[in-house]
């Protein structure tokens, strides 16, 4: 009868100090409750946040009183030639929704690099009387990529196409 | 020694694919519309997604064929957890590559949307995958259980790529899955988002082959000691009989002697 600890030995290249069984069950064990507890946070967080990841304008005019100062998720494109900066750094704004309605938006911080008019955007936060306060913007860009300049294309030795 | 050629072959074509896919992502395609230059991650980023969507389908198919009783055999154990290894590298890659780009491009490193935590949850679940490989048993006990545990892991590969259907996410929807329908990639953008495909593909094969490479000079090794542990353990079992023997001959003067001894 092979003994374990001796084929391990002769595996790992000859005998080591002796580690004691508990020790080893631990050195096995600790790493898979470690992921498994992992795996059980993820989950929670993701039926938690991503089942309904936001409400568009229209869900949100439509349970604004449901919803009173509860903070959630706003999705919707900024109206243009509606952004102005305001005196807290972020920008105001009209949110454009699929029927045509609007919500106005009082942002509180600085918005990225991609916020423009006509991009749809996500909004952290609550409805404050007729508006809606921000303190989040994410910007959601679309699956199109389109040149820039799709005239301009240069090559490596920096002719045009 | 074909296949140390085929393997370098593999490395020096997917090395230079790589190096091409640099060139045309920074130096020859143009900014996009919207993102400019952010756009340039797209060359690295899906790419990298799609490698960990292959590894894991590799390991599966790997998994499956073993728990097949006419086709099992341990090489398909160690061509799961080869590809599987690989596919964890680049499913980090994944979220990596992801992070940096929705900073600048969204706003945020993180958000619980449905793509970014089913990716976070294949990752953990493929870790857990490669940790279940730990546990000392025979190796047929390993590789069944693993096997099984890589089948349900994969559940959750369809579930990443359609995450963005099913559920409202931040992340885009698909890009290459929809190509031709309504979205668009310039001309030179979708040739060089096809060339970091390939590259990253060829960088997958060329990985996984040698990881597989070392998982065979393992068990061999493993083999080759355990053969000189028994060899080792029947001389000495000899060894001890033929003591055993001699005592047996000498008996009563050894027997003797000792009593003498003792006295």
């Amino acid at each position: 009868m092979l003994d374990e600890s001796r084929i391990g030995d002769l595996l790992d290249g000859g005998p080591k100090p002796v580690v004691p069984k508990h020790k080893r069950r631990l050195r096995v064990w600790l790493p898979i409750l470690i992921i498994a507890a992992a795996l059980g946070f993820l989950i929670a967080k993701g039926l938690g946040n991503s089942l309904v990841y936001f409400r568009t304008v229209d869900e949100a005019l439509a349970m604004k009183a449901t919803l009173g100062t509860t903070t959630f998720r706003l999705e919707g494109v900024v109206k243009p030639h509606t952004v102005t900066t305001n005196s807290t750094g972020g920008v105001d704004f009209q949110l454009l929704g699929q029927d045509g309605r609007t919500i106005a938006i009082v942002d509180t911080a600085n918005p990225p690099e991609l916020f423009q008019p006509n991009l749809p955007v996500v909004l952290v936060g609550h409805f404050q009387g007729n508006h809606f306060l921000s303190d989040q913007i994410m910007v959601k860009h679309s699956a199109n990529y389109i040149a820039a300049h799709p005239n301009r294309v240069a090559t490596v030795n920096g002719k045009k196409l | 020694m074909t296949s140390t050629l085929v393997r370098k072959a593999v490395g020096v074509t997917s090395l230079v694919l790589v190096a091409a896919t640099v060139v045309m992502g920074l130096f020859v395609t143009p900014p996009d519309v919207v993102q400019g230059n952010l756009a340039r991650l797209l060359y690295v980023h899906p790419p990298v997604a799609w490698v960990a969507y292959l590894a894991y389908g590799v390991t599966s198919i790997a998994s499956g064929l073993y728990l097949w009783r006419p086709t099992r055999s341990l090489k398909w154990d160690r061509i799961a957890v080869a590809s599987a290894e690989v596919g964890v590298v680049f499913t980090g890659l994944t979220l990596v590559t992801g992070s940096i780009w929705g900073r600048p491009a969204w706003g945020v490193w993180w958000t619980w949307d449905a793509r970014l935590t089913t990716t976070a949850i294949l990752f953990v679940l493929y870790l857990g995958y490669l940790a279940l490989r730990r546990i000392p048993l025979s190796p047929a006990v390993r590789a069944k259980r693993s096997a099984v545990a890589a089948l349900i892991a994969f559940i959750d590969v369809p579930i990443v790529h359609e995450s963005v259907v099913w559920w409202r996410t931040l992340h885009q929807g698909a890009t290459v899955a929809t190509l031709g329908a309504n979205t668009k990639v310039h001309g030179i953008m979708a040739w060089t988002l096809l060339l970091g495909f390939i590259a990253f593909t060829m960088v997958y094969i060329w990985m996984a082959m040698l990881r597989y490479r070392v998982e065979t000079m393992t068990a061999e090794l493993e083999e080759t000691q355990l053969e000189a542990w028994e060899a080792e353990r029947l001389a000495e079992s000899a060894t001890g009989d033929e003591a055993i023997g001699r005592l047996l001959d000498q008996g009563p003067e050894v027997q003797a002697d000792q009593g003498a001894v003792r006295r």
